[in-house]
């Protein structure tokens, strides 16, 4: 039920989801990444209690298919009842015992790396008596949920410490499947009755130590506006990376030329809030920035140089697909011991491809025979 | 079992007759094939092309050869082409002109036919290629168990009726070992098509493919490294002199007689032990393995020690994945989205089922091998028949046809009559025309018959290098005077400036030069060594998939290939320019 990261390959994706999957496989190639573990979708998937669940259904069985679901207010009301509902379930004793017990197991394995490493306080928490913080994410795991991931239908908690409050994020990520926009989105999809169990999500949750994180941000391997390949791109704050996925902020930007290496075009942006731990509210929260560090350029060059290299490299790991890659710079680490890849995915806005657009052709994926008949043989009617 | 005596029997003798049915007596011959027979030229033949087989047959065939060439190019290709289901074309047929090969196509003529084959087609090869490496491991596996058994068996301890029996074995196996041949090469040859063809789709250049599937390890590679590695251990126990100097027939004294010599020459023999089981041409009974004579290996060893000592052969097989590595991401890159993701389907679909790779490695098993075993008790045969007087010598029996010796062996009488005294009396005449023919081999047109302006056959295409390209250029081929460029396909890139040597038959490898620029007709497994040494190769058969091309990117030299008129335009000693992306060879200044 519970899966550490060392041992998730791509092949777990349907039980972990594909973005842990990716970071199991990151992990096993020798990426420097957070160490952390993953609850599987199938040990969440009757988490709920019975009661619980039937009436979740009752609420949503009513709600989703309908096309009154037009009305957000009902929505909205459905939502929050829906999820203080299953915010307020225990979750079952032996899964809290298998989340405890693999809570320790990285606890264990990070003051461990802390103690190799001598690097201090590189990770935050994990030095001295604190408790290890960590992100508490969302992993959808299937194909439609995965998209409901990217699109920020499920939410994600960093800065989370303790073992209790792990548990309860890990009903918090569950409740997050509940949301309005997350029911309005499966609703469009039509995916919202789910049959029989209108409650039923296909969601894991991956908890990952939170790097104490001095820059970060996103590493295109095309131009995400052109689309030109030649071109790399890095974006980056101060802090989180949050701020910059979240657009909240207009980051640094430099564009790196993929043959070369060289960078091309750099531009400071205009960075008045950055994604900082507050200790006061435990979390990572956004915050106005300070105005010498707003107009301050966030990477050396060398640091840009070497992500835009990292990002091409997993790229060509992901046969040539064009990625984006969210990656972090620890504070007190030595560069290049300091860069942390946080995630990749597709990316799709050119991916998807203005070439496919409209086209008669469905994308069907390479039949030798069907190509060997049609193009090479050129058999009439093939 | 019950012995004869025993036996009941039931007597045919009511049924017998000559003929099927009153009026039709049956032709002889027509029965075991598909399509047609190995056959003589007939007038017939010029209505359709025939395109010389210099490249698998350079100096042509003994009797005894004609059956195996015709388990091979004819049986084995035509029952493959069938039994996969190719749509446009039935396998290939040969024709001799003298004792010389010549190949054509069997068309599909009618479109029920296309339609039907095309529909077992997908039957057949998708499990397969679903599955290569289990499928290949099955076929290879049989072979091998043949090969266990048929090598180490003692003829010399049989008795002669044994070594015969033994030798039909030998010939059953050898026509299945060519029906694997083909029917996984038809397979692979799809899949390779198949991605030449999405890649012209998806805006890149089909003949760019071959080079993405370059770099596997083949047995063939292997073999190469392991006397890359013989000529670095006779360096370390000096050896060398007689490798780069001597006559192959005293080499092996003369190195025996250094210091080291002994020494070297356990390692050289371990060597063959592992791969010494090749024949420097394909079907012929008349070749011997390199276990037999060696001094093909150790003139490869040689052309190693002759290389410049800056060279190293790993590092340009390294060079030439990296090469190939970059050329894929570059392809990548030129290719978004849906189009990306078939890319490299059909990427991974031809890796795992990669004609590139099996195109070389399966020879060690089939086309270099096959025939060893059929070598080997026809000559132990001979050896018996020569002591009982019917022939003069072993090798006598090269010049004998198959069904000649099966007459003779089961009934004392060929199916003409003849007896083993008139055979052997024929036996000097069909040496004489062997030899004639072979000497008349290099002036034989490339191409006989009616020269198309297209061929339907992708196989040929690609294997042979039957382009349009090449086909304008055979018919334009009359007059040579002028000619100062010739065109082909761009197989290897690099631009090279040398002095051609134009090599016809593997037998003549050794005048080659380090330095030289290669021009032949075409090459096979036993021309690799040749690629350590030469600057460029240009042939005259050929396209992407043909050995040249794929030897070539290895060993990163410029080849252009498919040039049709390469080895009768350019004479040794000429000065040329290769240039292996333009695909073109400019005759510089003449060597004479």
């Amino acid at each position: 039920m519970i899966l550490d990261l060392g041992d998730i390959r791509a092949a777990d994706a349907p039980r972990v989801g594909p973005k842990m999957a990716r970071l199991g496989e990151l992990a096993a190639a020798g990426w420097r990444i957070p160490d952390g573990y993953a609850v599987t979708a199938d040990a969440l998937a009757d988490w709920l209690p019975a009661p619980a669940r039937a009436e979740l259904d009752g609420l949503l069985g009513a709600l989703i298919p309908a096309q009154a679901a037009a009305d957000p207010g009902a929505l909205a009301g459905v939502s929050a009842r829906a999820r203080e509902l299953v915010e307020g379930q225990p979750l079952p004793a032996a899964l809290a015992e298998a989340v405890a017990a693999a809570h320790e197991r990285l606890e264990r394995r990070a003051r461990a790396a802390v103690a190799d490493a001598a690097a201090g306080d590189a990770r935050a928490g994990a030095g001295g008596d604190a408790a290890l913080r960590v992100a508490v994410r969302s992993s959808a795991v299937s194909e439609d949920g995965a998209g409901a991931s990217f699109a920020g239908q499920y939410e994600t908690y960093l800065g989370v410490s303790g073992i209790a409050d792990v548990l309860d994020h890990i009903r918090k990520c569950w409740a997050s499947g509940y949301s309005a926009h997350a029911l309005e989105y499966r609703r469009r999809l039509g995916r919202g009755g789910a049959g029989a169990r209108p409650h039923a999500l296909d969601l894991a949750v991956g908890v990952l130590e939170l790097v104490d994180v001095r820059s970060a941000g996103v590493a295109f391997t095309l131009d995400p506006v052109t689309g030109d390949r030649n071109t790399l791109v890095v974006e980056a704050n101060w802090g989180y990376g949050e701020s910059v996925v979240s657009g909240q902020v207009s980051p640094d930007h430099w564009t790196v030329d993929r043959a070369t290496g060289d960078i091309v075009t750099r531009r400071t942006g205009d960075k008045r809030v950055w994604s900082v731990f507050s200790p006061a509210a435990g979390r990572v929260v956004l915050e106005p920035a300070a105005a010498d560090r707003a107009a301050r350029a966030c990477l050396t060059d060398d640091e840009v140089r070497h992500l835009a290299r990292q990002a091409t490299r997993i790229e060509a790991a992901e046969g040539g697909a064009p990625q984006d890659v969210e990656w972090a710079i620890a504070r007190g680490l030595p560069f290049p011991d300091s860069v942390f890849i946080l995630q990749h995915r597709p990316e799709t806005t050119w991916t998807a491809g203005p070439q496919d657009a409209g086209d008669a052709e469905p994308a069907a994926g390479f039949d030798p025979v069907r190509y060997a008949l049609r193009n090479v043989f050129r058999v009439p009617g093939a | 079992m019950p012995s004869q005596d025993e036996a009941t029997r039931v007597p045919v003798d009511d049924f017998v007759r000559d003929e099927l049915y009153p009026g039709y007596k049956q032709p002889f011959g027509g029965q075991p094939f598909v399509a047609g027979p190995v056959r003589p030229f007939s007038r017939a033949d010029n209505a359709r092309y025939w395109l010389r087989d210099s490249l698998h047959f350079s100096e042509g065939m003994v009797p005894a050869s004609i059956a195996t060439l015709d388990d091979a190019q004819t049986w084995g290709a035509q029952l493959g082409a069938e039994i996969v289901g190719v749509p446009p074309t039935r396998g290939s047929v040969n024709r001799l002109a003298g004792t010389h090969v010549y190949i054509g196509t069997i068309d599909v003529d009618t479109e029920w036919q296309v339609q039907a084959r095309a529909a077992r087609f997908g039957q057949y090869v998708t499990p397969i290629l679903r599955d290569f490496d289990s499928y290949w491991a099955m076929r290879a596996g049989e072979l091998q168990a043949a090969y266990d058994h048929l090598d180490n068996l003692d003829l010399s301890a049989m008795d002669p009726a044994t070594v015969w029996t033994s030798l039909k074995d030998a010939y059953a196996f050898h026509r299945r070992a060519w029906f694997i041949h083909f029917e996984v090469m038809y397979v692979l040859t799809a899949n390779y098509l198949a991605f030449y063809a999405l890649a012209e789709e998806i805006g890149l250049a089909g003949s760019a493919v071959s080079g993405f599937l370059a770099g596997q390890q083949t047995f063939y590679s292997k073999t190469d490294e392991e006397l890359w590695r013989l000529a670095g251990r006779a360096r370390e126990l000096e050896v060398t002199g007689p490798l780069l100097h001597a006559s192959p027939d005293s080499m092996r004294a003369q190195i025996s007689a250094l210091p080291h010599g002994a020494g070297w020459l356990d390692e050289f023999d371990a060597f063959l032990e592992v791969y010494g089981q090749r024949t420097e041409e394909t079907c012929r009974i008349d070749t011997p393995s390199w276990i037999e004579d060696p001094s093909a290996p150790l003139y490869a060893i040689g052309a190693f020690l002759s290389k410049p000592t800056g060279f190293d052969f790993f590092a340009a097989r390294q060079q030439a994945i990296a090469v190939r590595d970059e050329q894929i991401e570059a392809a990548r890159r030129s290719v978004n989205g849906a189009d990306l993701a078939r890319f490299n389907e059909a990427l991974a679909s031809n890796q795992a089922a990669n004609f590139a790779w099996w195109n070389e490695e399966h020879n060690y098993l089939i086309d270099r091998r096959a025939a060893i075993p059929v070598r080997r008790a026809t000559l132990e045969l001979g050896a018996r028949l020569a002591a009982d007087g019917r022939i003069e010598r072993p090798e006598d029996m090269f010049f004998l046809f198959k069904e000649e010796l099966y007459g003779l062996m089961e009934g004392g009488l060929t199916a003409a009559g003849a007896t083993w005294k008139d055979l052997a009396a024929m036996i000097p005449d069909r040496r004489a025309y062997f030899e004639d023919w072979k000497r008349r081999g290099p002036e034989l047109p490339t191409m006989l018959g009616t020269i198309p302006d297209t061929v339907p056959d992708p196989i040929m295409i690609e294997v042979f290098g039957l382009s349009g390209r090449f086909l304008e250029a055979l018919r334009g081929g009359a007059d040579r005077g002028g000619i100062a460029e010739i065109r082909g396909f761009p197989a290897a890139k690099g631009v090279v400036e040398g002095v051609a040597r134009v090599i016809t038959t593997v037998a003549d490898i050794h005048l080659v030069q380090p330095g030289d620029v290669l021009v032949c007709g075409g090459t096979t497994t036993e021309w690799t060594p040749v690629f350590g040494i030469i600057a460029a190769c240009v042939c005259d058969t050929g396209g992407s998939l043909t050995h040249a091309a794929i030897v070539s990117r290895e060993y990163g030299i410029p080849c252009v290939v498919g040039t049709a008129l390469a080895t009768q335009t350019i004479k040794t000693g000429d000065r040329v320019r290769v240039d292996g992306r333009a695909g073109t060879v400019q005759i510089l200044t003449s060597g004479q």
